[in-house]
């Protein structure tokens, strides 16, 4: 173990910080210790990001105060942040798409001789950084071209890279595969080895025992405590943020599957970055009142089998069938009659994010009679309805139906969708990764909803790249690799390491073993 | 009480205005500072001069002329009406480009929608046989066919940039220049240019010469002296039913949807590329109706060899829907003040030493400032949050260009009164 100093670097003292209609931040202390792994816990819009914003100098808060080694500071902007040696990895990156990793990196923090960048220095600086910490990157490749797991790379790069001791770290390990968390744990204990001070958001409880020193807990904008992880568990925890014990674990009846829903033949659908397709003769039947999974590591072609079922993407070969019709070529909206679809990005495809919440949660269903009169939208039903589903499903905002989405937390608009989405009751629910960013108890409360949906006769097409989440909701799992469905198990008799190598491309089943 | 008032200066729409009164203040000092520094330097003015000039650039919507020697003020009724009269086209092509704004698309291609909406309607018009059919339905038919080729027009870009994904700014610029040439070659070996009064080589005959006419309707018993007529009633009216169009119909919500967020739209089914056709074609509409309303009045003319010059009105509705934050209703109040500004113009040229050109450098300096009330607004924001922006609009105001004078000054023909 590390020497623990009692020495307090940053604290955060009685930190209240207002938006219009909620108080996000309401008198919060918080205290991290130099070289500790500090966790930050709370539900869906408890105000994490909202306190690491404060502290990064993005909001002034209406009361409190910051001090750092114990005098106070005025921390006014990212610069003032990054002047005390503050760097912070955003829950939505921030990086110039049309910019190399190496401009990314430096942007903001150029070393000019003359006025001229010097590029060569810096270079050898970000080498030596990235060598050191094993941190991976392709500095000349542009952050449009290159995975989320590198584009954090470069966003934790840029902290070194400016030398910040304090690391804010919002929940970097949601859009992670679960070899980039390892790795990622791995350096943020690296980090602290050295004397860096670390505050870390996350939802997942696991990562939380595995890598912090401390937790502090938020509810509803409220300081709720601050707790050695040694001297606690998963189950207290999550009872804590809360506020009522959480069930961890899903409970279901098991399936009875009825007729096919969705009958997939031969499906290809083409990559578009390179010449081999990214779905390739793909075949499987999704039946009523069974939640069938495809698991798989991220980049097997999952995404690309949602966007040829729910028409984003052209199929190029194949055969679709929805409750009894051929919809290989139909449009989206047609599509959209049978099928309601929880999407993969949720800021790209999910919301509108200059909309309010009302107009976004009728996105498709403005056109039904219930909405309309003649092309004039009904303000007043549209209102009752998002009123109803806000109520239902614990959407949490400043405004209610008429905030705008582009200020809810993040995992508030993964709420608001998976609303919107198994509201529209359709035969078919497609889910890609329905509980990326929420709170256990959220994710309690929505798996209960999918199983309920799959109760009530409905089949659930879940994509989910969390091994947990695989095992414990499906009824029966199909592992892509490389485009393929390489194998089919059953969560019942199988056991996670299996489910790894399917994953992994170590073992697959021959082609007639499929669908069997 | 206190907060209601803070909700107030929270609510976006008060900080848009705010913004707007803000650059549209700047503007007009530093039109005021100008003013004085011509005037000091020239010796006919003098620093009397510039203090006129000053009194006028405010309030010269009230100027009643000059007695001994001072100017006087008061209410004008020929001002108030052309101010009115003016401002009539400059709302319609404002809403044309605010529509386009709220739908994520840049509309720098009413000039050739303008034009598009001249050709149709003077022809029409001028072309329909006033023995056989009544003047009020050829008025009606000249009008519609007016907006029908905006439309058209309009739709050009919106095609190219939905199937071909070429950006709608340099369509835009394309077709401006393909209809000014269009235009030129349709009435170069047309009957509807006027010989008749040989002094006017180049002039298309005023609609009047059909007995078509934008009908009065009292506005010039209000407003005597003056060349009101109906067509400011119909832009508030199209105002109103824009604002209706873009707030309250599932149309109105489909369009912002697929300018917000193509992908989203898509996503949920709505026809991505069909909107973006309709919300330029509904664009060029409103330019055509722009040209239909101001040629129809029966007292302008049309200088139809227009090839090397586009109509400032067209480019004129950029900064009116900037300076209204694209709301349709607050076009119909930045159209009346733009248009004030070139009563202003003329108040000065007829009362002062100074020409008009200095109202165009102050227009200039208002329209620069425009695309800066939206920084001006972030600033206003600035101390709340910062993410919050509307980004398109914020982008196509950082890529509006300047008002092209070029199209108002030499070379112009258009606006022939
Ligand atoms: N810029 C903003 N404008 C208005 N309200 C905001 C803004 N940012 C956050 N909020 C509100 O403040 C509350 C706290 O949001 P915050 O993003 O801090 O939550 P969070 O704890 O990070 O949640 P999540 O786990 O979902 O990311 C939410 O209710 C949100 O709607
Ligand atoms: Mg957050």
């Amino acid at each position: 173990m590390r020497i623990m100093e009692a020495e307090n670097i940053i604290e955060m003292l009685h930190i209240t910080k207002e938006f219009p209609g909620i108080i996000a931040n309401d008198d919060i202390t918080l205290q991290l210790r130099r070289g500790e792994i500090h966790a930050l816990l709370g539900e869906n819009g408890a105000g994490k990001s909202t306190l690491m914003s404060v502290l990064f100098g993005l909001y002034q808060p209406e009361a409190g105060e910051i001090r750092k080694n114990g005098e106070v500071v005025r921390i006014k902007n990212p610069n003032d942040a990054t002047a005390l040696g503050i760097g912070m990895v955003h829950q939505h990156f921030k990086l110039v798409d049309v910019f190399t990793v190496l401009e990314n990196i430096i942007l903001g923090a150029e070393t000019t001789k003359l006025g001229f960048l010097q590029k060569k220095e810096a270079r050898k600086k970000v080498e030596a950084l990235s060598e050191k910490y094993g941190l991976k990157v392709d500095l000349d490749a542009k952050v449009e071209d290159i995975t989320v797991g590198m584009q954090q790379r470069v966003e934790i790069l840029k902290m070194l890279y400016r030398d910040n001791e304090i690391l804010i770290f919002d929940e970097p390990t949601a859009v992670l595969t679960p070899q980039e968390i390892d790795e990622l744990m791995a350096t943020m204990k690296e980090f602290a080895k050295e004397g860096k001070s670390i505050l870390f958001i996350s939802h997942k409880l696991n990562e939380i025992m595995a890598v912090a020193d401390r937790v502090t807990v938020l509810r509803k904008g409220k300081y709720i405590g601050t707790v050695d992880t040694k001297d606690t568990d998963k189950q207290s925890l999550s009872n804590m943020m809360v506020g009522r014990p959480v069930q961890l674990q899903v409970e279901k009846e098991p399936a009875k599957p009825g007729e096919a829903v969705l009958e997939v033949e031969h499906l290809c659908v083409p990559s578009k970055s390179h010449k081999r397709d990214a779905v390739h003769d793909v075949s499987f039947t999704a039946r009523a009142g069974e939640i069938l999974c495809i698991a798989g590591i991220d980049g097997n072609g999952q995404s690309e089998l949602v966007y040829g079922l729910t028409g984003l993407e052209k199929c190029s070969e194949g055969k679709v069938t929805l409750c009894g019709h051929d919809i290989s070529h139909a449009s989206i909206h047609h599509r959209g009659g049978d099928m309601s679809h929880i999407p993969e990005d949720r800021h790209k495809h999910g919301l509108v994010l200059d909309f309010t919440l009302e107009q976004n949660m009728v996105l498709q269903r403005f056109r039904e009679p219930r909405f309309q009169n003649m092309g004039f939208i009904k303000q007043g039903e549209v209102r009752k309805y998002a009123e109803t589903l806000i109520e239902q499903y614990d959407v949490r905002s400043g405004q209610g139906p008429v905030t705008i989405a582009r200020s809810m937390s993040g995992g508030n608009q993964q709420k608001a969708i998976i609303a919107r989405e198994i509201d529209r009751e359709k035969p078919l629910i497609v889910a890609v990764q329905p509980t990326r960013g929420l709170d256990v108890g959220a994710i309690e409360y929505i798996h209960k909803q999918l199983v309920a949906e799959r109760d009530k006769g409905k089949a659930v097409l879940l994509v989910s790249l969390e091994l947990d989440e695989v095992m414990s909701l499906s009824d029966r799992i199909l592992v892509m690799y490389e485009g393929e469905i390489v194998g089919e198990l059953d969560p019942k008799t199988t056991t996670v390491q299996e489910l790894g190598l399917y994953m992994a491309g170590a073992k697959r089943m021959g082609k007639d073993g499929e669908g069997a | 009480m206190k907060q209601g008032r803070s909700n107030l200066l929270e609510k976006d729409s008060t900080k848009s205005v705010l913004a707007s009164l803000i650059s549209i203040l700047i503007g007009m000092v530093v039109g005021g500072v100008i003013i004085v520094i011509v005037g000091l330097g020239n010796p006919n003015l003098g620093i009397k001069g510039a203090l006129d000039g000053i009194r006028l650039v405010f309030f010269g919507l009230f100027s009643t002329g000059r007695v001994d020697n001072a100017l006087t003020f008061g209410f004008n009724s020929t001002n108030m009406g052309d101010m009115l009269f003016r401002a009539t086209p400059l709302i319609l092509t404002g809403l044309s480009v605010a529509v386009a704004f709220k739908t994520g698309l840049f509309n720098i291609g009413a000039p050739g929608q303008y034009l598009m909406g001249t050709a149709a309607t003077l022809m029409l018009a001028l072309g329909i046989p006033s023995e056989v059919v009544p003047t009020p339905v050829i008025w009606v038919i000249a009008f519609l066919g007016g907006m029908l080729a905006g439309a058209l027009w309009g739709c050009i870009p919106g095609l190219v940039k939905a199937f071909l994904n070429i950006n709608e700014v340099l369509a835009c610029i394309m077709t401006n220049w393909i209809a000014a040439n269009l235009v030129t070659w349709m009435f170069e070996g047309s009957n509807f240019r006027n010989l008749v009064e040989n002094t006017k080589s180049g002039y298309i005959y005023k609609t009047t010469y059909n007995g078509v006419q934008t009908a009065k309707l009292g506005l010039d018993k209000i407003f005597p002296g003056s060349q009101v007529n109906a067509g400011i009633i119909v832009a508030i009216v199209m105002a109103v039913l824009v604002y209706i169009l873009m707030n309250k119909t599932t149309l109105g919500y489909q369009l912002k949807a697929c300018g917000a967020n193509r992908h989203a739209a898509r996503y949920a089914g709505i026809a991505d590329k069909r909107n973006i056709v309709l919300s330029m074609a509904i664009a060029g509409s409103l330019s055509g109706a722009a040209a239909s309303l101001y040629y129809l009045s029966g007292n302008t003319e049309f200088f139809w060899s227009t090839y090397q010059s586009l109509p400032a009105i067209g480019f004129n509705g950029i900064p009116v829907a900037l300076l209204a934050a694209s709301n349709p209703i607050a076009v119909v109040f930045t159209g009346c003040f733009m248009s004030m500004l070139d009563i202003v113009g003329m108040q000065l040229t007829n009362l002062t030493a100074y020409n008009e050109y200095i109202t165009d450098v102050i227009i200039a300096v208002i329209v620069y400032l425009s695309a800066f009330s939206l920084v001006i607004k972030m600033l206003l924001n600035g101390r709340k949050k910062h993410k919050i922006q509307a980004v398109p609009e914020a982008k196509a105001a950082a890529a509006a260009p300047p008002p092209d004078n070029g199209g108002t000054a030499e070379g112009k023909g258009g606006d022939g009164v």
